[in-house]
This record gives C-alpha cells, sequence and structure tokens, in this order.
C-alpha cells in the first residue's frame, strides 16, 4: 500500500449529527489526512514505526462501516461475572445481575465533542470517525460485588478495516468498579480506541487487559484517566500475543491522594510489537503513582516502553515510581525502553529504573541441577519474573484464568 | 558409585582439575579438602555438569559415563550438588520449586508423581526431622534468606530428593554452630548402604559431626594425600603449607 487518504464523505454518512459536531469531525479528518499515519519522524513514534507497519502489513484498507450482526456468544466460565458484549467496537448487550442495576447506566458511546485538538494523528481520525462504543457510569456509593468483563468481539467482516471506538466510564463518589477488557479476535484489521475514564472522589477502578488468544489484529488505543480526590486507578495488561498493540495510557492526578498504578507483564513471541506509553500528570499534592513494565521477549519481536512521569510545582510530596525490565530470550529480540522525568516540585520522591538483560546461566544450572529440563528450568524462570506483576492481582479465579493465558504464550515459544 | 580417573579439567584453557582419581563406593563417606584455589569447587561443578569446562578423563557414576549425561539426567539418576552459594530466584515459590523438582526425578524413574498433598506431608516431615522452619518455604526461591537458610534449604532439599550420591560443596562455610549441627544432621540421618557423599570443606569443624570414611587433601588439581579421619584433625594443627 503507498498511501492512504479518507475522503471527507465518510462524514457526511454519519447520521444525526450537529453542524457543530460534523465541523469538529471535519477539521480533525482534515489534520489525519495532512499527517498520514504516525511514523517515527514523531518523538512519540519513534520506536513503532505505525505508518510504515500498517503499509507493510496491508494491501488494502478501509473505514466502511461494517456489520455488528453475528449469533454466538462464548462467556467465560472461569469466574463469576457481570458483562457488556461489543460487537465490532458496538455495544451489543450487558448484564449485570449481581449488581443493583438502578446503580448503573449504559448506553453507546454520548459523541461529547469537547476535546482538544490533539497532535496525535489517531486521535485525529479517531475524533472524525468514531461513532461506535459504550459509555458507562456507577453511581455514587457503589462497590461492584463482582467483576465486570468487557467482551470485545471482532467478526471476521473487520478484515482490513480500520475500526474507530470510543469509551467511557465514570465512576462517582465513593464507588468502586473491577473490569476485565477481553478481546476476542483473529482478523487482521486496525482497531483505533479512545477511552476516557473519570474517578471522582473516593472511587475504585481497576482494569485488566487481556485477549482470548493470539491475534492478527492491530491495536491501538488511547486511554485517558482523570482521577479526583483519595480515587484510585490501576492498569494491569496482560495483553500478550498480539501482532501489534500500543497503549497509550494519560493519567492525570488531579486533586490530592490520588494514586495511579500502572502494571505489565508481557510474553512476546515472533513478529509481535508491544509499546506500552505512558504520561503520568501529578498536578497535584500528596499523589502516588506507581508504574512496574515487564517484558519477555522471544525471538523476532519488539517491545517498547516508554514512560514519562510531570510533577506541577505544587505537586509537593509527590511520591512516583517507574520500573521497566525486559527479559530477552535470543539475540533476535529487541528491546526499547525511554524514562523521562519532568519536575518542577521541590519536595518529591521520584524514582525510576530499567534494564534489559538474558536469562541468568547459573540460575538456569541451578534448577537444572535439581531434575528440571532445560525448558521447565527455563519457563520458570521466566514465570519468576513476571510473577510480581501477576500477585498483583488478588482474585485467586482471575489470577488462575491471566496464568492460563500467559502459559498459552509461553509454552508457544 | 563413582569412579574418577586422570580427571583433568579447564575453564578458558586454564587448566583447574590436572590428573584427579577417586573412587567411591556405596555407603561410604568422603571428605576432601583443601586450600583456596584447589579445585575443590571445580570438582563439583565438573560432576553436576555445568557448562564452560573442557573435561577429559574417565568419570564414571554407575557404570555410566557421566560426560554424556545431561545436568537434569544427572539428578534425574540421582546426583545431587548443594551449592556452595545456592543462587536467587526470584518470583518462583520454593515449594512449588521443590516440588516441579521431585516430581521431575519421580518421573524419571518412572515412580508416581507426588500431588500437592502428599508432597506438603512429605516437606513437613522432612522439615521437622531437620528442626528447620517449614514457613521459609512459602517464600521465593532463596530470596532474602540468610546464608544459613540458604545452605539449610539445600540440605532439605537433599533430604526430600533423596539421592544416590550427595556433593556438598563448602555447605558449612560461614555457618554457625546450630545450622551447622543442622547439616550434619541432614547428612547423618541420610546415611545407608545404598548413598554416598562427597564432602566438599575448608574446615575440620564439620567433620566433628560427620564422620567421613576417608579424607582427601586436594591441592593443585590433584589429590596429594588421601586418609582417614585424624588426618582433617592433623590438618587442622599443620595447614595445607606443611603437606609438601
Amino acid at each position: 500500500m503507498q498511501n492512504f487518504e479518507i475522503n471527507s464523505n465518510q462524514i457526511d454518512k454519519i447520521k444525526k449529527i450537529t453542524l457543530e459536531e460534523k465541523n469538529f469531525r471535519f477539521k480533525n479528518l482534515e489534520l489525519f489526512n495532512a499527517s498520514g499515519f504516525p511514523n517515527n519522524r514523531l518523538e512519540d513514534w519513534k520506536f513503532s514505526d505505525f505508518k510504515n507497519i500498517v503499509y507493510n502489513n496491508f494491501d488494502e484498507l478501509d473505514t466502511k462501516k461494517v456489520s455488528s450482526d453475528f449469533n454466538k456468544m462464548d462467556l467465560l466460565k472461569d469466574f463469576e461475572h457481570n458483562y457488556i458484549f461489543l460487537v465490532n467496537g458496538n455495544l451489543h448487550s450487558s448484564n449485570f445481575s449481581y449488581e443493583d442495576k438502578n446503580k448503573i447506566k449504559i448506553n453507546t458511546y454520548d459523541k461529547s465533542i469537547d476535546y482538544k485538538i490533539s497532535t496525535n494523528p489517531l486521535i485525529c481520525l479517531n475524533h472524525a470517525l468514531a461513532e461506535n462504543g459504550y459509555s458507562l457510569e456507577i453511581e455514587k456509593n457503589y462497590k461492584f460485588k463482582k467483576v465486570l468483563v468487557i467482551y470485545n468481539f471482532f467478526t471476521n467482516d473487520v478484515k482490513n478495516k480500520i475500526l474507530n471506538n470510543k469509551n467511557k466510564i465514570t465512576i462517582k463518589e465513593n464507588s468502586e468498579l473491577h473490569v476485565v477488557e477481553y478481546t476476542i479476535n483473529e482478523t487482521k484489521f486496525i482497531n483505533n480506541v479512545y477511552e476516557n475514564i473519570i474517578l471522582e472522589k473516593n472511587a475504585k477502578f481497576k482494569n485488566l487487559i487481556v485477549q482470548s488468544k493470539k491475534s492478527d489484529g492491530f491495536f491501538y488505543k488511547f486511554i485517558k484517566n482523570k482521577l479526583l480526590f483519595n480515587s484510585e486507578s490501576s492498569n494491569l495488561i496482560f495483553s500478550s500475543g498480539l501482532k501489534f498493540n500500543k497503549l497509550d495510557l494519560e493519567c492525570d492526578l488531579t486533586e490530592e491522594n490520588s494514586r495511579c498504578n500502572i502494571l505489565s507483564a508481557l510474553f512476546l513471541n515472533k513478529n509481535e510489537h508491544q509499546e506500552i506509553k505512558t504520561l503520568v500528570n501529578h498536578l497535584a499534592p500528596n499523589c502516588k503513582s506507581n508504574q512496574k513494565v515487564k517484558n519477555v521477549l522471544s525471538t523476532e519481536c519488539k517491545g517498547v516502553y516508554q514512560g514519562k512521569i510531570y510533577v506541577k510545582d505544587i505537586a509537593q510530596k509527590t511520591d512516583a515510581y517507574q520500573l521497566s525490565k525486559a527479559l530477552l530470550l535470543e539475540d533476535s529480540a529487541e528491546f526499547n525502553s525511554k524514562p523521562e522525568l519532568e519536575i518542577y516540585a521541590d519536595d518529591v520522591k521520584c524514582s525510576h529504573g530499567s534494564s534489559s538483560g538474558n536469562i541468568d546461566e547459573d540460575s538456569l544450572h541451578y534448577l537444572m541441577t535439581r531434575g528440571l529440563n532445560q525448558k521447565d528450568s527455563k519457563n520458570l524462570l521466566i514465570k519468576g519474573f513476571l510473577n510480581d506483576v501477576i500477585d498483583f492481582i488478588k482474585s485467586p479465579s482471575i489470577k488462575k484464568f491471566i496464568e492460563s493465558k500467559l502459559d498459552q504464550q509461553i509454552n508457544e515459544y | 558409585m563413582l569412579e574418577i580417573k586422570n580427571l583433568k579439567a579447564s575453564i578458558n584453557n586454564k587448566p583447574i582439575l590436572k590428573g584427579l582419581n577417586l573412587n567411591i563406593k556405596p555407603g561410604e563417606l568422603h571428605a576432601i579438602m583443601g586450600p583456596n584455589g584447589s579445585g575443590k569447587s571445580t570438582l563439583a561443578n565438573v560432576l553436576s555438569g555445568k557448562n564452560g569446562y573442557e573435561v577429559s578423563g574417565v568419570l564414571n557414576y554407575k557404570g555410566e559415563n557421566l560426560k554424556e549425561i545431561p545436568v537434569e539426567v544427572r539428578a534425574q539418576k540421582g546426583i545431587f550438588l548443594a551449592f556452595q552459594y545456592p543462587l536467587e530466584i526470584p518470583g518462583v515459590n520454593t515449594n512449588i520449586f521443590l516440588k516441579t523438582s521431585l516430581n521431575s526425578i519421580l518421573k524419571a524413574k518412572g515412580d508416581k508423581e507426588l500431588d500437592s498433598l502428599a508432597f506438603l506431608k512429605l516437606v513437613r516431615e522432612k522439615s521437622l526431622e531437620l528442626g528447620i522452619d517449614e514457613k521459609f518455604l512459602s517464600r521465593q526461591l532463596n530470596v532474602g534468606f540468610s546464608g544459613g537458610e540458604k545452605k539449610k534449604n539445600e540440605i532439605l532439599q537433599m533430604k526430600i530428593l533423596e539421592p544416590y550420591l550427595s556433593i556438598l560443596d563448602e555447605t558449612d562455610s560461614g555457618l554457625d554452630i546450630d545450622a551447622l549441627k543442622i547439616i550434619a544432621k541432614g547428612v547423618n540421618s541420610s546415611r545407608s548402604s545404598k548413598k554416598s557423599f562427597l564432602v566438599i570443606t575448608h574446615y575440620q569443624r564439620l567433620l566433628d559431626y560427620i564422620k567421613p570414611d576417608f579424607v582427601h587433601v586436594l591441592a593443585d588439581g590433584k589429590i596429594v594425600k588421601t586418609g582417614c579421619g585424624e588426618l582433617a584433625q592433623e590438618l587442622e594443627k599443620t595447614g595445607y603449607t606443611k603437606l609438601n
């Protein structure tokens, strides 16, 4: 594929929109068409040349709408859960049988356009074309009894398409929600998602990202977290097995005592490319952020971590931590790490570390002298390496579920 | 059990073992003493099958050429090395590791593997026998263990895996008297007519608690003197320098 441009009549086809919204969309489309897909000349994309990746992998690509028809819904049996079912990004159905339904509002995305113009071409593309997604709102003083699984199911109709989806989760005062986002897809396509997460005072949100099995999909997701007083968000990323995946997390700690955790444990196999990019903005005093990114890379794959911590001048007593560790199993694997700290307050604790290395031969020998063969010994060391992130999962059944997904990936190596 | 003839081993072209002879029969306990750099740990490493050594000479274990047997198969066939410096393996639970280890050995022998319950019972029994707090088994393997705890963990592994040939590489180094007694208890309670031991040590102290059948002195890659228990006491008085 050589050049990719989107015709503005795509926007004309979107029904029931105000003139204002239409103009917003046109403007964003113009910006996207002017720059095209992001390439490595953009600092944020220097390790993931998306334009190149797309052009090398797709002979054709379009943004036409796809049908959301399907009739087979396989639910997870590993643990009891509520669910939202998305088909090609469209809200298909939901079930909150374990919860008080009066406390939960679920809708298709509300199409608000109060967004700043972004310099990220994929966000422009999303603003221009997204018309599907979901919006979830949890009322005040409500703690979910069971986990909520968001099934993100893609049919084969999405082949060679770009799907733009927009989601929003709002958790009001004193409420708690635990989500497992579960993607089911095998087809080659591009999914470009913009997600807004708002945590009000004392709210807690845990988001665990995983997919059913290997996928030829190319995923980009921008998640904007806004945290108010004493709220806490945790993002746990276990999305191994994707051809391309970039998670772009922005976390605004806007009021005192808010806390965010970003943790990931990934195992990358041949021809897989994953990037985790974070921007944690400490905008108020006494906030805490914790980032731990662990990657195991097998052969001919690429892992990237770009993590930035920004501390505003008034954000005294900030406690920010960032660690990236990579275990490279073969010489053909590549890992890039770019930690950044930008600090304008003088009474803060910010630390960061980054390391990458091979399997320790002495440790391997030690395990083998106890009768374990080389493969089992390696697997044990790999799992040990990832375990401190997995231990963050408190529910035994969900932990077991995640471990089995990781095992699938590891055993393929 | 173990027959070593004219064993030579070098690492990065540097010869360390220079024609070592040693014969260990079933039921025997041999102690090897020697000054720093004499090749004691190299001998232990070569027996365990560690990579990086160029090895020549005869190395037979139960009639098989040990040089051709991969590391893990040596363990499955009953060779155990208690490490001088047991490695810390972060993220790996000691119990899970031990169970995997035991079951891979049982499986190789054609025996029935143990389920979690049976395994826990066995571990409890063995740690009680040695007077080891079983709490550290739920921790990550050797991570944050004190020197003594690491060594005790090695002996507990030895008790659980029940090897035919146990090689203890300076297991007594850096131990207090109580820990030393635990190590000795672990060895003494394992002795039988079918099991052999090769105890590598610097000091005679351990041999107050473990009675060797033979004591060898290793110097410059060769065994230069062999005797019974009294040899160790003699060395303690005179030191290694007087040997020549």
